[in-house]
């Protein structure tokens, strides 16, 4: 680890760099199940995640933000574009390359009832990755599994347990350790609080923000949870049917959202004030979103758009820097000015190849 | 609304319990609160702490067994519905009291058309023909906002986008005009900028017709921009209850303090840690004999495990169930 000796670094390197994601899943219908159509859920994504960050990627649900997350890790065969994580073109890797780099990248799931196998105790769930991609003796492998317990604030005592016998909270305890046990870098975390009550959210994704700290994490924060993602993420993407419509710095994004959907979507969540409440002007989308199969011609938002023109039903806003470090896809809101010399962002100076710790 | 009106619901120490091979549980332990006309009611807790429970008590829309309503009365324009037998309830439900659940897709009937659905409490409590139904129906649905009403009574539900369906399901819930309703989490499934929308449609609705509804959920951003009171919901009893301005600016309970600081806000300062409320909900196994927050207070103290407190008022129209007096938090 050459770059070890800074954390915090203050000139960040990309980790991971998406380019043109797409992710289709073919329709089939008739007898024969001939491929009549395609859902285009991540459709043409591209964004790069910075180590040691955390990137939010907001959404409603059926935007795609999921899926993209999954076609990150490859956890689908993507239909087109490239992932590339330290160097490394995670889509276009073989079976036996792709399971040799599995353990830089992991996820949590959403629904730790649904990810944890019922008949596995916490300790072989825990040592399950251990298993597979590590050759260590039972011995060690139980040294590790009560250190990533005692990480994650589990009670040592209970590594014989089934997850039944654990609250939501502490199940989501057990997959973020279960993610950890490898040594990962990057760690996508699909909805983790979704499934939670409020008041273990907060234990969470404070646990989450401890381990990003002491570990030097890099996280995908995949939510619907605006307040959330305002609070965990440095960086947030805004997705809408299958694009990324925003790609902003947090506080840029709440305080001065630009692209017309990410508007629309911030004055939508309630806040708990009940005297800001009373005077806030919202933005009432009208309709739905359009199904990805058949998504509208143009930009994909001109259906429910309150600030549509005749060119949005035309062509397809591209993805562009229009502030320093803030992309937008949207005709109209135009770059400020062309900023001398700026290439959008930070640079990456040197790639660092060395994958594992141990 | 009038402040002094006379409630139409007015709910006394109503108790429910399930039995359940582990023992009882105590699921609602002496909830009392009264609705007035016109008003908008929020109910606020985690789940598990009885807020769904409570409004199915009110009117025996639990599986007994395992639920039992054990103890209380709840009266519906002087009338006590908890003692009413089967028959009568159901004219009162759907009729008196309307009824908004959480899910749309498995509170609709996926085989009956939309319109056969909304038209049937017409015809069941007002006697309609078919054709006054189907007049009304399309009247309804047009209420709520869904376009080309008429054409749309045809289909059925999963023709209907998320937020559409729970549009009809209000639409059902408002046929007969009800005193009451009752929303048990209707935006918790919807999109954000779904959920917008039917709150503002909620907003209109209430202008319109202005039948008292009791909100029930656990997102607090919702209650601060729709509900007139509040009532805050834990282990089974109501611990705070308080207008909807007094609640947010001058929490009293401990619980409710650490609730409104624990969720991230999408303007104003952030924190550089969220609060954390340690601990987990209680299980309601026994008898309540004492505070069932207390194990997770930071101001808990021995009379808290010997007593459960009562509710007591600490101002106009605000009361808390805590034997710990703070300072006002605005002070």
């Amino acid at each position: 680890m050459l770059d070890a000796a800074t954390p915090g670094t203050d000139k960040p390197r990309k980790l991971v760099e998406i380019t043109d994601l797409k992710m289709h899943f073919p329709i089939r219908s008739g007898l024969l199940r001939r491929h009549t159509g395609d859902i285009k859920a991540v459709d043409g994504v591209t964004f790069d995640i910075y180590e040691g960050e955390t990137l939010g990627l907001v959404g409603e649900s059926g935007c795609g933000k999921s899926t993209c997350g999954r076609a990150i890790l490859r956890l689908y065969e993507v239909t087109g574009g490239s992932v590339v994580i330290e160097g490394r073109d995670i889509a276009a890797l073989g079976p036996e390359e792709l399971r040799k780099t599995r353990p830089t990248m992991q996820m949590v799931f959403q629904d730790p009832q649904a990810s944890l196998n019922p008949r596995m105790t916490v300790a072989d769930i825990i040592g399950e990755p251990l298993n597979e991609h590590t050759t260590l003796s039972s011995k060690e492998k139980l040294a590790r599994i009560y250190e990533l317990m005692d990480q994650v604030g589990l009670n040592r005592a209970f590594a014989n347990r089934y997850p039944h016998e654990f609250s939501g909270g502490q199940r989501q305890r057990i997959g973020i350790a279960r993610a950890l046990a490898l040594n990962p870098k990057f760690i996508v975390c699909d909805e983790p609080i979704a499934a939670l009550d409020v008041s273990i959210q907060a234990q969470v994704v404070n646990l989450l923000e401890d381990l990003q700290d002491k570990l030097g994490l890099t996280y995908l924060f995949i939510s619907h949870d605006l307040s959330m993602v305002r609070h965990i993420a440095d960086r947030v993407a805004v997705m809408y049917l299958g694009r990324i419509v925003e790609l902003s710095p947090r506080d840029d994004l709440y305080e001065d959202p630009l692209h017309p959907y990410a508007k629309a979507l911030l004055s939508a969540v309630p806040e708990p004030d009940p005297a800001h409440e009373a005077v806030r002007q919202r933005i009432i989308l009208q309709g739905d979103v359009p199904s990805p199969a058949n998504p509208p011609k143009g930009c994909n938002f001109c259906t429910r758009c309150p600030e549509v023109q005749p060119l949005c039903h035309q062509q397809d806003p591209d993805l562009i820097e229009v502030r320093p470090g803030r992309y937008v896809a949207c005709h109209f809101v135009k770059p400020e000015k062309p900023t001398a010399g700026s290439t959008g962002g930070i640079e990456a100076k040197e790639r660092n190849q060395q994958g594992e710790r141990r | 609304m009038p402040d002094g009106a006379a409630p139409v619901l007015d709910v006394r120490d109503l108790k429910t319990v399930f039995r359940t091979r582990g023992g009882e549980v105590h699921a609602v332990n002496s909830v009392s609160f009264d609705l007035r006309p016109g008003e908008l009611l929020g109910v606020v807790g985690e789940s598990g702490s009885g807020k769904s429970v409570t409004m199915m008590s009110l009117i025996g829309l639990l599986p007994s067994p395992p639920a039992e309503v054990r103890d209380g009365e709840v009266i519906l324009q002087g009338r006590d519905i908890l003692r009413a037998s089967p028959e009568e309830l159901r004219t009162i439900r759907g009729a008196k009291i309307g009824f908004i659940f959480q899910d749309p897709m498995t509170s609709l009937n996926p085989v009956f058309t939309v319109g056969n659905q909304i038209m049937e409490p017409l015809r069941v409590h007002l006697g309609m023909t078919k054709a006054q139904a189907e007049v009304r129906a399309a009247e309804l649905l047009d209420l709520v906002g869904i376009p080309d009403a008429k054409r749309r009574l045809k289909d059925y539900p999963h023709q209907f986008s998320g937020g559409m369906r729970q549009r009809v399901m209000i639409a059902i819930a408002l046929a007969c005009d009800p005193a009451v309703l009752i929303a048990d989490e209707p935006t918790t499934a919807l999109d954000v900028t779904i959920q917008a929308q039917i709150l503002e449609l909620v907003k209109e609705l209430r202008k319109k017709l202005g039948m008292a509804i009791v909100w029930i959920t656990h997102d607090l951003g919702v209650i601060a921009g729709i509900a007139d009171r509040v009532m805050v919901m834990y282990g089974g009893q109501v611990v705070e209850q308080a207008t909807v301005k007094e609640l947010f600016g001058n929490p009293r309970h401990p619980y409710t303090r650490a609730l409104l600081k624990t969720v991230p806000s999408l303007s104003g300062g952030r924190a550089s840690r969220l609060q954390v409320i340690e601990g987990q909900p209680p299980i309601l196994t026994s008898d309540p004999t004492a505070c069932p927050f207390r194990m997770r207070c930071a101001y808990a103290f021995d009379r808290c495990a010997r007593e459960n407190p009562r509710r007591r008022p600490v101002g106009p129209g605000h009361d808390v169930a805590c034997h710990w007096d703070p300072e006002p938090a605005h002070a």
